[in-house]
């Protein structure tokens, strides 16, 4: 059988760092190829190349058999490849319709326009949602502009589809409905490239898997008879231990927060009566699906955001409701945040000053008049040993450089280093491939052994019942149901849903 | 219908483009940069600045002045008359000023485009000193120093409070208040202080003690105070704990934030160091140039305030250089004004072709270009 897509023996450097080196790939018609990796193996790099995106330094790209050369999009979408990338390439103030007309145009506009609509009600009832055309796409959700986009390309006409880390952004429910999807698309005919990290995905949804590392292609197996320790292997090299929380009696309340109440910035009250508290020595988890109210409630917790009722109070401190992110700091709330370029770095500052920027105000790193470059740098040098924090090459190189991975080790660095008495983590290992994954929720239970009170939100229920001491399910910005470890996923699950 | 079965059927036609085209031309190539050496940073910056200056040239020469006179005005004037050399040191110190002014508050994203207004208010306020006769003589102009820097804060004050409380956006209101102190300048120089002596809408000349004195070698002091306080404000921006605080307020000012960085005093400290140095260009035009406060001392400084710190990236060392080449080009342009009749407005143009070329080069600096066949 002649494979629909084929790569062979693909080379492309950024900037003098090997991305892809001397990699394969192929995939069938009528089948879901998952290529999987860990973050930077280059599986998005090499499917960039097969859409055109980027031009290969050597190597050659099949598609049905025939050689070709892409010399951008367009030509890629000629050969109907068509990919869905993890930022989404939509006019958010355009219509459903508009962003698809404008990858694929047609001849006049007022006619072109109700032709498409038509086309897209067909095309997502065939894959089993519907869809208005006609509402902007900023009013959709994440999971909706994800099918936008699907859409897109399909139209386009794209017969070898590729997702890169498609359920990345969606909750579990979602991810199941994304999937199913696209199982339909390969057994219509269309070959589906899953890019992803994520091994469950891989065992339960895909027919061939390609296991990426350092660059290139290390193996090629049939996803049925495969395990998950076996990719784990392959992918990482090693075989990463999930992190195990020790049993331990926690401490005395550390913080505790009573009908606490917060609104975005627009006004809408997303955390409407929040009440739970954490002791020492313990992780509490929170458990919901996303936008119940979990960024409010964090950046309320973090001083951040002003609540606008309720209260929240430290153990030694008293009442805290209220109090800048400046004072919180300094009686020992650390926080790591979901959005680590957004709200954890400073991504066009040096690796130094992102770490001390926390430590600056008390004088560590020199006095008002002059900051101590010298102390700066040894500090930040030690912290990057200590937490192993890869791929600074010096510690001037800006923060963004890094990887997800290791920007949330720099950001738990920096927080973690003062010892601090509670800690807020916020989807901690969002994006993170296993074994950056499994370093930072290392951290998180050393911190818990140490002491700490630490408050986990996440996305993740499997992260959450791994390592929290007890679970609270936010729904609708107030915890709906706790839950003493070991929870049962099914319970937890349904209250998630239940109230949501 | 037979036609086409006449025929095997085409190979799709991006193919045999995609192929030919990559073949016969092959094409550029881009990539993003993930870093950039200083030298090379810098070759690209000069590159730019010589493009600007050529096409500068095209249109100067467009404009009927020839070749010769160009060479003349901008480089052996400049280099060897001394008394033009006095001319752009003279002027090069406002121009100081408002570029490391604007340098200053663009740094913490707070895009001042009132630096004329806070010059008039620094004028004001210098002659509000002179004219009320204000203190002995001997702290005379001290003192109008002293009122020129409050009188260009209290002006920025008004967008600063806005923005920070009301999040009304300063670009709008900075330049809108540029207007309300000009017409309240007019307003004294038409009516209360107009001077007497020959009823000219300027106030009444002002005192010896207090005129900023010349230092020597045709030097004013206006350009010692400049290089006084750009060290100053280097020293601020690149070694101290307020200047660390202020890259972070650019860079991210929500993490900033989250990591308790006290981003409302540094903005306000960063804007209202900006007002004084811009209040400061109209006190050393009012107290060494004119010696007097008039109606049109401020024109044009606005603009090439931003256009200095925007070339300067907002360093201030790397503004006081630019500031100077600024002024080359005021003085020469003045000289062609007079003996070419090209308007000044040419000065102006000549000032943004450059930035324009500079800003593109940024597109280079960040982006590695390379051909593939």
């Amino acid at each position: 059988m002649v494979a629909a897509l084929k790569l062979v023996g693909v080379r492309k450097s950024f900037d003098g760092f090997l991305a892809l080196d001397d990699a394969d790939f192929a995939a069938n018609t009528g089948e879901v190829h998952a290529l999987l990796g860990e973050n930077g193996a280059g599986k998005s790099s090499l499917m960039n190349v097969a859409a055109g995106l980027y031009t290969a330094e050597a190597g050659r790209l099949f598609v049905d058999g025939e050689e070709v050369v892409l010399s951008g999009p367009r030509d890629a979408m000629a050969c109907r490849i068509g990919m869905v990338h993890q930022e989404f390439k939509l006019v958010k103030p355009f219509t459903v319709a508009e962003n698809v007309l404008l990858a694929n145009w047609r001849g006049r506009f007022a006619p072109g326009v109700r032709e498409v609509e038509r086309q897209i009600t067909t095309q997502a009832a065939e894959l089993g949602f519907a869809i208005d055309p006609r509402s902007r796409v900023d009013e959709l959700s994440i999971a909706e502009r994800q099918r936008v986009e699907i859409i897109k390309v399909l139209l386009a006409g794209a017969r070898i589809l590729i997702l890169d880390e498609p359920t990345a952004v969606l909750t579990d429910e979602e991810a199941v409905r994304l999937l199913t999807t696209v199982r339909t698309l390969a057994a219509r005919g269309a070959a589906v490239v899953l890019v992803t990290h994520k091994l469950g995905e891989v065992t339960a949804f895909t027919d061939r898997v390609t296991v990426m590392r350092n660059g290139r292609a290390v193996a090629v197996l049939d996803s049925r008879s495969t395990t998950a320790n076996e990719l784990t292997q392959l992918a990482v090299g090693t075989t990463v231990a999930q992190p195990r929380r020790a049993s331990s009696p926690p401490g005395a309340p550390v913080m505790t927060v009573k009908g606490l109440r917060a609104a975005r910035a627009d006004g809408h009250v997303t955390v409407t009566d929040a009440t739970f508290h954490v002791r020492a020595g313990e992780i509490y988890g929170i458990a919901g699906v996303g936008g119940n109210g979990q960024t409010e409630l964090v950046e309320a917790l973090t001083g951040v955001r002003a609540p606008l009722a309720g209260s929240v109070e430290l153990d030694g401190t008293g009442d805290t409701t209220g109090s800048p992110a400046e004072a919180l700091r300094d009686l020992g709330v650390a926080s790591i945040p979901a959005d680590r370029f957004g709200y954890g770095l400073a991504g066009g500052l040096s690796v130094a000053d992102n770490f001390c920027v926390g430590q600056m105000h008390k004088g560590c790193y020199g006095t008002w008049l002059r900051t101590d470059s010298a102390a700066m740098r040894k500090a930040t040098g030690r912290a990057v040993g200590e937490f192993d924090v890869q791929g600074v090459r010096n510690l001037r190189q800006k923060a963004a450089l890094l990887s997800g991975g290791n920007a949330q080790k720099l950001i738990i660095a920096r927080e973690f280093s003062r010892d601090p008495k509670v800690i807020i983590a916020h989807s901690p290992s969002r994006g993170l491939d296993v074994r950056a994954c499994a370093a930072v929720q290392e951290r998180l239970l050393s911190a818990r052994a140490g002491g700490a009170a630490i408050v986990l939100i996440s996305d993740d229920l499997d992260e959450v019942l791994n390592l929290s001491d007890r679970i609270g399910v936010m729904t609708r910005g107030r915890i709906a149901a706790e839950f003493a470890a070991p929870a049962d996923r099914q319970a937890v699950g349904r209250v998630m849903v239940h109230h949501a | 219908m037979l036609e086409q079965a006449a025929h095997p059927a085409p190979p799709p036609l991006s193919l045999t483009v995609g192929r030919a085209h990559a073949l016969r031309f092959g094409r550029i190539n881009l990539e993003v940069r993930q870093s950039i050496p200083a030298w090379r940073q810098a070759l690209i910056l000069a590159g730019a600045v010589i493009t600007g200056m050529a096409i500068s040239a095209a249109l100067l020469i467009a404009a009927g002045v020839k070749p010769r006179a160009l060479l003349d005005e901008f480089v052996v004037e400049t280099l060897t008359d001394s008394e033009n050399l006095h001319s752009i040191l003279f002027q090069a110190a406002p121009l100081i000023f408002v570029g490391v002014g604007a340098a200053v508050a663009f740094r913490v994203r707070f895009w001042n485009l009132g630096i004329e207004g806070q010059m008039i208010w620094g004028g004001i306020a210098a002659t509000f000193v002179a004219f009320y006769e204000i203190g002995p003589p001997v702290a005379r102009l001290p003192l109008m120093m002293l009122s020129a820097v409050l009188g260009g804060m209290a002006w920025i004050m008004v967008p600063t409070w806005l923005r920070l409380r009301l999040r009304v956006n300063e670009i709008i209101t900075t330049l809108l208040l540029n207007y309300v102190a000009l017409n309240f300048l007019l307003h004294l120089v038409y009516g209360p202080w107009l001077d007497p002596k020959d009823a000219f809408p300027h106030s009444p000349q002002f005192h010896s003690y207090e005129r900023l004195p010349e230092i020597g070698w045709g030097l004013s002091s206006a350009l010692v105070m400049a290089l006084v306080f750009t060290a100053l404000a280097a020293w601020l921006v690149q070694s101290t704990r307020f200047g660390f605080y202020t890259r972070f307020v650019h860079d991210n000012p929500r993490m900033a934030l989250a990591v308790g960085v006290p981003i409302k005093a540094v903005m306000l400290i960063s804007v209202l160091l900006s007002g004084g140095l811009s209040a400061l260009a109209g006190f050393v035009i009012a107290t060494a140039q004119e010696g007097r406060l008039t109606q049109s001392f401020f024109e044009g400084y606005g603009f090439s305030g931003i256009l200095i710190a925007f070339l300067a990236r907002n360093n201030p060392i790397a503004a006081m250089i630019v500031a100077v080449l600024v002024a080359v080009l005021f003085v020469s342009g003045r000289s062609l004004q007079v003996f070419c009749q090209i308007p000044f407005a040419m000065v102006q143009l000549i000032q943004a072709i450059i930035v324009i070329c500079v800003a593109a080069s940024e597109f280079l600096m960040r982006h590695r270009l390379h051909w593939v066949r």
